[in-house]
């Protein structure tokens, strides 16, 4: 069985042994990258520079919460506000993989700057088995390009250190609860973030419906669990999706957005079920969504498991 | 006890090395095309693959070899279920339905792989060939709805097949049937 104080104690000990200079760390305030840092932090202590990207596609108050969960662990660390750069980047790019390999690199882009910066040679991702699982290579086939890695372009000189590669997610959380770690039981959120949440074009108006969307699901699914009508979902968000049906609001013939609200049951990500939500919890996120959000006047459920479905839809 | 997954290129390969490390063996992933003398394992599962890999004999490296020469038991899952039915003399296709996700798994004969388990259970699957024709010298544990072959064991050795995956989460009883193959392999 996984013991995480075994796996804390013996990768302390490899990466204090492998990484010899200084090193930056990717973070996205998510469980995973703050597990790969707190253990970095242990092996090389001031060595260490953290980097957290807002990239354009982050969710409402993501910046505060990272920066919260960072300032109670004494790792230093940095925003980067690059938000201008990747929207120019995706520019009229709507193909899933296309917009994956564009954000990996852009990634890379800003880690390598922010490298010469700090003078590292090292680039520490939380990258964990579903990743480059799905990423694919070699007879494995590629279901998604994972931006920490099918996203990494040949190119890049920074070493890779990963030290979570042969851990899932519910391995990560019993690390994460050990250390003490403040975000341990926080959702799963992609690296590329709102953008493979929008099917389409990602322009900064579709953006700000998604947010919107994700909040305000996220809000009535964390009140419904709350108040003990449901389990927390392992994964739950609302997507964008690049459709316009015909509605009427107040009287008026409405063309307007669709938006996919899905919640899953999964133990590690590689299997999913949707969620059996109560019916209620679904009604008030759909008027909430389709009053609060203008562009917004049709709501859907997703009602597929994994497989065949991914748990995100890009 | 030391089982080895032979790596067909599959997204739950890793899962099966998991799966065998939490119930306390020994266990290792390798490539398809590490020739059986530099394997030293008292069993080997053989890993699901990409679409269609179990028709694909060239993506399968050395399978067959293993099938043919070891002589330690060999459990085969999704494509390695499909190229084991194959390799037999059997034969394996597309599906006529094919299945995603949820099934009910209807075990047939519980032999040693279902040991324990109860007759009907939920699986997880992702496939869209099986094995259409068992081989000579098989016989069929379990099927399914719409899959006739869920289960198949050789008679005469200790090699199975599986066509749905007891290594993820969601599959009932994953754990129990490999536990059960364990026990097949202490027996030897």
């Amino acid at each position: 069985m996984f013991d995480p104080e075994e796996f804390i104690e013996k990768q302390t000990e490899d990466l204090a042994a492998e990484v010899d200079g200084k090193a930056i760390i990717g973070v996205s305030g998510g469980v995973d990258s703050m597990v790969a840092a707190i253990l970095m932090d242990r092996a090389i202590g001031k060595r260490l520079f953290a980097v957290y990207v807002n990239n354009g596609f982050m969710r409402k108050n993501e910046d505060a919460e990272v920066a919260k969960a960072f300032d109670a662990t004494g790792v230093r660390y940095r925003i980067v506000d690059a938000g201008e750069e990747f929207f120019d980047s995706l520019k009229g790019i709507i193909d899933p993989e296309e917009k994956r390999k564009i954000i990996g690199s852009k990634f890379i882009e800003v880690f390598e700057r922010e490298a010469i910066d700090w003078g590292a040679v090292y680039l520490v991702q939380g990258t964990i088995a579903p990743d480059w699982i799905e990423s694919g290579g070699q007879l494995r086939d590629t279901i998604k390009s994972h931006h920490n890695v099918g996203g990494l372009p040949s190119s890049m000189k920074l070493k890779l250190v990963e030290p979570l590669r042969d851990l899932y997610k519910d391995e990560v959380r019993k690390v994460a609860r050990s250390l003490g770690i403040s975000v341990s039981e926080r959702q799963p959120f992609p690296g590329p973030a709102l953008a493979i949440r929008i099917l389409g074009e990602v322009t900064p108006a579709r953006v700000e419906v998604v947010r919107e969307a994700c909040a305000i699901a996220e809000e009535e699914i964390e009140k419904a669990a709350e108040s003990g009508k449901m389990d927390v979902p392992w994964q739950y968000f609302a997507v964008l999706l690049p459709l316009k049906s015909v509605g009427v609001q107040g009287d008026v013939r409405a063309y307007g957005n669709t938006v996919a609200v899905r919640a899953v049951e999964s133990v590690d990500g590689m299997t999913a079920n949707y969620m059996r939500i109560p019916h209620d919890v679904l009604e008030t996120i759909s008027v909430r969504i389709t009053n609060e959000i203008k562009s917004v006047n049709r709501v859907v459920y997703d009602i597929t498991h994994k497989p065949p479905a991914t748990i995100e839809w890009e | 006890m030391k089982i080895f997954v032979i790596d067909n290129g599959g997204q739950w390969t890793h899962r099966e090395w998991r799966v065998l490390r939490d119930i306390g063996v020994d266990t290792k992933i390798i490539p398809n095309t590490t020739p059986l003398d530099e394997i030293d394992a008292d069993g080997l599962v053989l890993s699901g693959g990409a679409p269609s890999v179990g028709l694909e004999v060239d993506k399968m490296g050395r399978n067959s070899e293993y099938l043919e020469k070891a002589d330690i038991p060999i459990l085969g899952i999704c494509a390695g279920h499909q190229f084991m039915a194959i390799f037999f003399g059997g034969k394996a296709g597309a599906s006529g339905i094919p299945e995603f996700g949820k099934a009910t798994i209807i075990v047939d004969d519980e032999d040693d792989l279902f040991v324990g388990l109860p007759r009907k259970f939920e699986a997880w699957l992702s496939h869209n060939d099986e094995v259409s024709e068992v081989p000579p010298d098989f016989m069929v544990l379990a099927h399914s709805e719409n899959c006739p072959v869920q289960s198949m064991k050789h008679t005469k050795r200790p090699v199975y097949g599986l066509q749905f995956h007891p290594e993820v989460e969601h599959t009932e009883h994953g754990y129990e049937i490999f536990k059960n193959f364990v026990r097949v392999c202490e027996v030897g």
